[in-house]
């Protein structure tokens, strides 16, 4: 009999269903995989088992009774421990408080200082040799390197007597000996009888150490299986369905006769990057592929002077040096973000406010004459079709796609020779979304050089002339012409390590 | 990645000590009687209700939470206490029955803030200061005019001397061993998690409302304390005694090392913080400033204070 089952869970946010009908059972003893590519939900579905998520529906048994998990410390009441991928640490508190901070052991209600120091030596035990210099039980977490945190929170997660854990990527930011460590520590718990939910994007580890692998579409569980039985191929196939691209979103656009070379980077390193080298041409839309968060946003924002980088960006065969959004706002890039509400619209200001910042900008005026703006403003505004009440309205009279291509004619008032979309439409509509995808085409075939990161795989399968797939902050794949498949996207996503 | 160890090394409360001394020697400077036994006891007894003010001021602080309401609080306990006494007879036993209820009313002010704040999820700022309006009133229902006086006993005591030491002295190291005790609860330890993250600490099973929930009742009680203390130094009853009070336990709190976005501080460097804040209004006094340029010398001292502390941390706390 399954340790823990859960069945029929259903999510959603808004009008993106995350989950619908996933199951997935445990057993004690097991390492169990779940598998599937951006977006389908594996986060998800171990939020819900850990309590921070709030399912729609859907019934979870232990040991065969129902239960009810209401928020994390009733999933840790159940025995249920979770290693969350975006950490849930406390930067200024130690590293000893942080692992313990489920249960600082007290004495009469006053922290026990000697047990905390005590207990915590013995939960991180097992990492103690990896955990490299400047490591100690009483620093701030905040002053440690990212791999030393990610040591804290797994060390955290196996603090207490749970006999469930869920390990959300946590080996991402590890170094070969550390994940040994970790790995040594899982199969204790196992041979103790523990039931373990491992998500990781690296194949490779994923048949080093599981035992059996659930794989997750598109929010719907759709094979549970023994590693032993399966193959690579097999998971990728099923984590991608069985048509080549889904959805609204056409097979991938004819790679126009590339143009000159108008962007160069030659090992272009920063905190999040490694080594990235790449030629982008005029009237070509470059996509940036991968799982989330592999450094496709990073190099985006690096180029438009917002991170520190190390190496060389040659604009049109000139090196330039981008240290601020300021200094590449006059080099001729451009930057739209989806996060619309903290870094692209003016709120509360008009929409003719929200057109004409960057024309102001580069144009060195200071004074602002509206009547000579207005007929720049309302030509930009027709080229992206945008529908609205008058420049005088407020922006947040928009839907956040027209939000959007307001956001976008900020940088059509002047020339803008290379475009940084990062995530450009994420929450809006398909049907603003195609006609976005449609006007960032049209202004590729002007000559304008785009380098497009989006979420959905989809997205960007349907409107790349060319995919540079990242892993960890390196690009470890290209894939131009017929290569451009969900298909070779997710096994390059994945199998790249 | 051991950065700066020595300063890593060194107690939070370190730059507000250093310039609590500066003060004091500015202060023997300007007129070395400050110094004397006789002065400091002045001092301490005046600023023992702005101490409480701040420790309670640094809890919802921890949290990452702020109270604006806890010179009303104050006025209210204040104005209760007195009423409770004149009502009740001038024995030891319907004093002490008294102080316990009016520390009743400030945990229930307290509780107020925080069902308002955590629950019902009011902006902190803007909902404490609509209390301290209401707790304003509530204080001048209780006392409409300033003026009716404490018994004899009860500010006789406060100011008197036990074996020949300042009563103020023994109320002050209550204070200090409060705050020693409380720095090792898990209670504080808890306030910081949450205030250093709240979603990490939702995430990590800690129950943050009601953490911070208890934290704005202990932040009442602090303030009910420090309604005691004044309600000792100014032996009488006035609705409006909170005044500027508030804000210095603010400004307090912040000298003495914590961040107002919450996690960073501790409770011993924000009584320094009341100490230096203190100190401040008697060097203004000391150095003979005329009544009209006090405000301003004042304000500048504040200002000056706050940025050495920057300096020695290194960073400005937002």
């Amino acid at each position: 009999m399954p340790h823990l089952k859960m069945t029929d869970m259903n999510k959603t946010y808004g009008a993106t269903k995350a989950l619908t009908s996933c199951r997935i059972e445990l057993f004690p003893g097991e390492l169990h995989v779940i598998m599937g590519a951006n977006g389908s939900g594996k986060s998800t579905l171990c939020k819900i088992l850990a309590g921070s998520v709030k399912p729609d529906s859907g019934t979870i048994t232990l040991d065969g009774r129902k239960v009810d998990i209401s928020d994390p410390k009733a999933a840790r009441n159940l025995g249920v421990s979770i290693f969350y991928q975006e950490l849930s640490l406390s930067r200024n508190r130690t590293v000893a408080e942080n692992i313990l901070a489920k249960d600082l052991p007290t004495r009469a209600g006053f922290v026990d200082v000697k047990a905390v120091m005590a207990q915590a030596a013995q939960a991180f035990a097992p990492f103690k040799e990896v955990a490299g210099d400047g490591f100690d039980l009483s620093a701030r977490v905040g002053d440690l390197r990212p791999d030393q945190r990610q040591l804290v929170e797994i060390a955290k997660a196996f603090a207490g007597d749970a006999d469930i854990f869920i390990f959300d990527e946590p080996t991402s930011a590890l170094d070969r000996a550390q994940t040994e460590a970790f790995f040594k520590e899982l199969d204790r718990r196992k041979a103790e009888g523990a039931a373990i939910v491992f998500i990781s994007h690296r194949m490779e580890e994923v048949f080093e150490i599981g035992d059996r692998v659930t794989v997750i579409r598109d929010g719907e569980s759709v094979s549970s299986a023994s590693l032993a039985d399966t193959t690579r191929d097999r998971i990728v196939a099923e984590m991608v369905g069985g048509e080549s691209n889904t959805g609204v979103f056409a097979d991938p656009p004819q790679a126009p006769a590339p143009g000159k070379v108008r962007l160069a980077l030659q090992d272009l390193s920063s905190r999040r990057l490694r080594d990235v080298s790449l030629t982008l041409h005029a009237g070509e839309i470059l996509g940036l592929g991968g799982l989330h968060g592999q450094g496709q946003s990073d190099l985006l924002r690096a180029l438009f002077g917002l991170e520190p980088t190390t190496g060389d960006v040659l604009l049109d065969g000139t090196p330039i040096a981008l240290h601020s959004p300021r200094r590449a706002i006059r080099g001729g890039f451009g930057y739209i973000s989806g996060d619309r509400q903290t870094e692209g619209a003016i709120t509360g200001r008009s929409i003719f406010e929200n057109v004409v910042p960057i024309h102001l900008f580069k144009s060195r005026q200071h004074i602002l004459r509206r009547k000579t703006l207005q007929a720049d403003v309302d030509r930009v505004l027709q080229i992206l079709a945008t529908r609205h009440g008058g420049t005088g309205l407020p922006i947040s009279s928009l839907s956040g796609g027209n939000q959007q291509k307001v956001i976008i004619s900020r940088w059509l008032m002047d020339d803008t020779e290379v475009l940084l979309l990062d995530d450009p439409t994420k929450g809006i509509d398909l049907k603003t979304k195609l006609e976005l995808f449609e006007l960032i085409r049209s202004l590729a075939d002007k000559g304008m050089a785009i380098l497009l990161y989006t979420s959905e795989d989809a997205e960007l399968l349907a409107n790349s002339d060319r995919i540079l797939v990242f892993n960890n902050g390196r690009i470890v794949r290209e894939l131009a012409g017929a290569d451009r498949t969900r298909l070779m996207l997710t096994r390059a996503a994945f199998e790249a390590a | 990645m051991m950065k700066r160890p020595f300063l890593r090394a060194m107690p939070p409360y370190l730059p507000v000590l250093v310039i609590l001394i500066c003060m004091f020697a500015l202060n023997g400077l300007a007129e070395p009687n400050s110094l004397s036994a006789y002065a400091l006891k002045g001092l301490v007894s005046t600023y023992l209700a702005l101490m409480f003010l701040a420790v309670g001021q640094t809890l919802v602080i921890f949290a990452a939470d702020i109270d604006l309401s806890v010179g009303a609080i104050l006025g209210l306990v204040n104005v209760t206490l007195v009423s409770l006494m004149q009502a009740l007879g001038d024995t030891a036993g319907a004093i002490m029955l008294s102080m316990l209820l009016a520390v009743g009313v400030g945990a229930a002010c307290g509780a107020l803030n925080g069902v308002l704040v955590v629950i019902l999820r009011l902006q902190a700022i803007v909902a404490t200061f609509a209390t301290s309006v209401l707790f304003l009133g509530l204080a001048l229902f209780v006392m409409p005019v300033a003026g009716t006086p404490a018994p004899r006993l009860f500010w006789r005591t406060f100011g008197g001397r036990i074996a020949g030491i300042p009563f103020a002295y023994f109320v002050l190291a209550a204070l200090l061993l409060m705050i020693f005790l409380l720095a090792r609860s898990r209670f504080v330890q808890r306030l910081l998690t949450v205030g250093d993250d709240q979603l990490a600490a939702f995430q990590t099973g800690l129950p943050v409302n009601s953490i911070r929930v208890r934290g704005y009742i202990m932040c009442g009680v602090f303030a009910a304390l420090a309604g005691l203390c004044i309600t000792g130094d100014t032996a009488s009853g006035d609705p409006n005694v909170g005044g500027l009070i508030t804000l210095n336990s603010v400004a307090a709190t912040v000298l003495g090392g914590a961040a107002l976005s919450g996690g960073v501080g501790t409770l011993f460097g924000s009584v320094l913080g009341a100490l230096v804040i203190g100190s401040v209004g008697s060097l203004v006094f000391f150095l003979g400033t005329p009544s009209e340029w006090q405000n301003l010398v004042q304000g500048l001292t504040v200002l000056a204070a706050l940025m050495v502390g920057i300096l020695f941390s290194g960073k400005a706390r937002a």
